[in-house]
């Protein structure tokens, strides 16, 4: 995700080291409280808590994400990276507030709100070479 | 802004990989610096000015 291996800093290797094990951690308590859920039947408070579980994770990424950029000592690569994050920003805000008002008009399905987070990903990397590449 | 270190590389025969090392940096950095695309923060300039023994503005020229 953040530059080539060969010269990764020794930041980016600790955000690697970071990101995956919170990514498996995701992928298993997805998986957990969707079973829980679906075979348990829980109620009240542990239905509140199965449910709301995914979201550690992925708020653990989105923090692991704020650290890389802290503790990143290059700061181009720095700077590359936050440009790349606020054009993710900008699309994930626009293409969200878009697809709302064409929910409102019953025109497209209803967007869950998890989704925001990966297309927040997905712009940020497609982001990522287009703005290296105006510094090339 | 417009700067020297292509040149001042190149006098010491350094590769971008070379200058990279030293100023503790990625090469694609260097790249954007010689290029002129990125201007370096006050830190990092100093460190380059430290490193060819130079004053910051017989490096870097701020005039258009």
């Amino acid at each position: 995700m953040f530059c080539q291996p060969k010269t990764m800093s020794p930041a980016a290797k600790r955000y690697l080291a970071r990101f995956f094990p919170a990514m498996a951690a995701y992928v298993a308590v997805l998986f957990a409280s969707v079973w829980l859920i679906k075979h348990q039947a829980p109620h009240g408070p542990l239905l509140w808590v199965l449910a709301i579980a995914p979201a550690a994770p992925i708020i653990a990424v989105i923090a692991i994400m704020g650290l890389y950029l802290i503790e990143e000592t290059d700061e181009f690569v720095r700077a590359m990276l936050v440009q790349a994050m606020l054009w993710g920003i900008g699309v994930t805000l626009a293409g969200c507030t878009a697809w709302g008002f064409l929910e409102n008009a019953d025109l497209v399905a209803h967007l869950p709100l998890y989704l925001v987070f990966p297309i927040f990903c997905g712009a940020m990397g497609l982001a990522q070479p287009l703005v290296r590449w105006r510094y090339r | 802004m417009k700067n020297r270190l292509k040149v001042l590389r190149a006098e010491r025969d350094w590769s971008q990989a070379d200058l990279a090392e030293r100023l503790e940096v990625s090469r694609q950095t260097i790249n954007a610096l010689e290029t002129g695309k990125y201007d370096p923060s006050l830190p990092l300039a100093f460190k380059i000015a430290r490193l060819f023994s130079l004053p910051i503005e017989t490096i870097f020229q701020d005039e258009a």
